[in-house]
């Protein structure tokens, strides 16, 4: 054993990188572009929420839309604040884009980025109504919590104990759906909403997951950004997704 | 943004052979900035022939000792390392960024915790410095530290670790481990490697009952604590990690280029504008991005990956052309739209005209 040992070699092996002076540049930029998406959407999302709070129909549900809309721009936050030690100016970062800006209803996105932010496709599409907004917030609530096995072990560190801290936060924010989806499955109407909701949006939060045989995947995985490929945590998503509508009866 | 800030070297110390502690103090006015949790670094940088280098050492000292103390030890090779070892004294001025870091859990007075710490060489400063604050400010705590070194005349802070031990009796343990210099345990002889730690776990260290471990030294002591650690039950989220010296990658190689060859009238004249204010200055025409040139200019232009991925760095080309060696980042739309990532882009034209502002 040597004293030291090439970086891509230690982060091969699980080594975990703790300062910006010490990761690569090939890294670093993967380590941006993955902070910046998360970043983006969850910015994205909170905006998106914000909109979501007035179509609550009780007071309950208008506290469980605030504090997503809150939580998500929290985590924005502190992620930024990580990318803020890379260089990134976080203050004009903040403000580089309109994180309520919408397409339309019926544009069909893929799994492709628009424009200069990196929020995941599914944020671009608009909220059309609390069954909407529920619906939206189970789907991608379980692909955030899929996404979070992932996150939470980056080999980063200081981003890593980010996502730790947030994971538990974001459960709350897929279970606070969940408790919205069962008052909105108890009633027919709620029901047909729900069911109209699942069709839009299901196939836009597993375009979330990307494409399967990434081409990008092999060196993320190289760099211990990335453990399991797209399309192994679209299937557990999928199994999820499955089992919660199950128990919902739908 | 972090920013420069300009400290005075009150005192350089000889702590080994080959390796300084350098006391350094704020301007008055910076003082609240330099304020430090345990375990942090700065940041430092210096011109070299025209070559600015950054380098980041770890603080050695404890929160509420009142004084700011790096630690740097030369490494082959390191020009920032070896100028502080030789040329630094007290008196002059080094600029630094405030500390940053994360290598530290929170100070608890009331806990009781078991904390577990393992050095490889100079890795030592930041354990050092949260060693310190353990010890005086979470009084119910114990810290065992595992210290590897290559012989005993290369050891750190040797003295102030023994001093830590007589000051606060049965709370602070240390196992030297030491690769060339036999000891009476053969166990305390060699490399922390994955049979060393099975040892240690075997006979010296309970996994069970410690906390928090923090392990700060070359990478592949690293992976064999970790990786003997997570064997040892410590969940991910237990285990902090400081990547040191040999961590630091090599300066980025720069193009080759020699600014004298670069006739008269084959340069650009180039004009940038960030945060609504506009500059123009010749920049060459091959060997030299934008943001290069931008920054060579002291404009304060935004980037981050330079490696055309991270699209922090990106401008609109409103007059002239330019060509992006690589492009990760920007969208085939975007690039019609006259978008470049700055660190990616040299100009083509006699003139070009760039703006960061939209």
């Amino acid at each position: 054993m040597s004293d030291t040992m090439n970086l891509d070699d230690y982060l091969a092996q699980g080594g975990v990188l703790t300062a910006p002076g010490n990761v690569p540049a090939r890294y670093r930029g993967e380590l941006m572009r993955l902070m910046s998406s998360f970043v983006d959407s969850e910015l994205a999302a909170s905006a998106g929420f914000a909109g979501a709070i007035n179509f609550a129909p009780g007071i309950r549900e208008r506290i469980a839309a605030s504090r997503i809309t809150l939580e998500k721009a929290d985590h924005a936050e502190r992620v930024l604040t990580v990318m803020a030690d890379f260089g990134t100016d976080a203050g004009r970062y903040q403000r580089q884009h309109d994180w309520s800006a919408r397409v339309p209803r019926d544009a069909d996105l893929g799994t492709s980025r628009q424009a200069g932010d990196m929020r995941l496709s599914v944020f671009h599409y608009p909220i059309t109504g609390w069954a909407d907004a529920v619906v939206m917030n189970v789907l991608q609530g379980l692909a955030t919590g899929v996404q979070m096995t992932e996150l939470t072990r980056v080999s980063y560190g200081p981003l890593a104990e980010v996502f730790r801290a947030i994971a538990p936060r974001e459960q709350r924010h897929a279970e606070l759906g969940l408790e919205g989806l069962e008052r909105l499955v108890a009633s027919d109407e709620g029901r047909a909403q729900v069911q109209a909701a699942l069709a839009y949006w299901q196939p836009r939060v597993a375009a979330t997951f990307g494409v399967a045989g990434s081409e990008r995947y092999p060196m993320l995985r190289k760099f211990g950004l990335r453990h399991a490929p797209n399309e192994e945590l679209l299937a557990r998503w999928k199994t999820l997704v499955a089992e919660h509508l199950a128990t919902s009866g739908l | 943004m972090a920013r420069f800030h300009p400290l005075t070297v009150t005192d350089v110390r000889r702590e080994t052979r080959d390796a300084v502690v350098v006391t350094l103090a704020p301007r008055d006015e910076d003082r609240a900035l330099f304020d430090f949790t345990q375990g942090q670094y700065l940041t430092l940088r210096r011109d070299f022939d025209g070559e600015e280098l950054r380098r980041s050492y770890s603080i050695c000292a404890g929160v509420g000792e009142g004084v700011l103390k790096v630690g740097i030890k030369r490494v082959d090779g390191g020009a920032f390392s070896t100028w502080a070892n030789e040329n630094l004294a007290p008196g002059d001025e080094i600029d630094a960024m405030p500390p940053m870091g994360k290598f530290f859990t929170p100070i608890e007075p009331e806990a009781e915790k078991q904390y577990l710490g393992f050095a490889g060489g100079s890795g030592i400063t930041p354990l050092l410095s949260i060693i310190k604050t353990v010890l005086a400010r979470e009084p119910k705590s114990k810290f065992t530290l595992v210290y590897a070194n290559r012989q005993i005349s290369s050891i750190m802070f040797r003295e102030e670790l023994e001093d830590l031990k007589n000051l606060h009796l049965g709370r602070l343990s240390v196992i030297h481990v030491l690769e060339q210099e036999g000891q009476e345990i053969d166990l305390f002889t060699g490399r922390i490697d994955a049979a060393k730690m099975q040892a240690l776990f075997a006979h010296w260290l309970d996994a069970s009952a410690v906390d928090t471990a923090f392990i700060c030294g070359p990478e592949p002591m690293m992976l064999a604590i970790a990786a003997a650690l997570r064997d040892h039950g410590l969940a991910d989220s237990q285990i902090r990690f400081e990547l040191f010296a040999s961590g630091q990658p090599g300066r980025a190689r720069t193009r080759a280029v020699s600014k004298t060859a670069v006739a008269p009238g084959t340069g650009t004249e180039a004009t940038v504008t960030l945060d609504g204010a506009t500059r123009s200055f010749e920049m060459a025409r091959q060997g030299q991005t934008i943001l290069e040139a931008a920054l060579e200019a002291k404009m304060d232009a935004p980037y981050s990956c330079k490696a055309g991925v991270c699209s922090t760095c990106r401008c609109k080309v409103l007059e002239g052309e330019v060509e992006m060696v690589v492009n990760h980042a920007l969208e085939d739309y975007e690039v019609r739209a006259g978008y470049v990532l700055s660190c990616q882009a040299m100009p083509l034209s006699a003139r070009v005209v760039v703006t960061y502002d939209e």
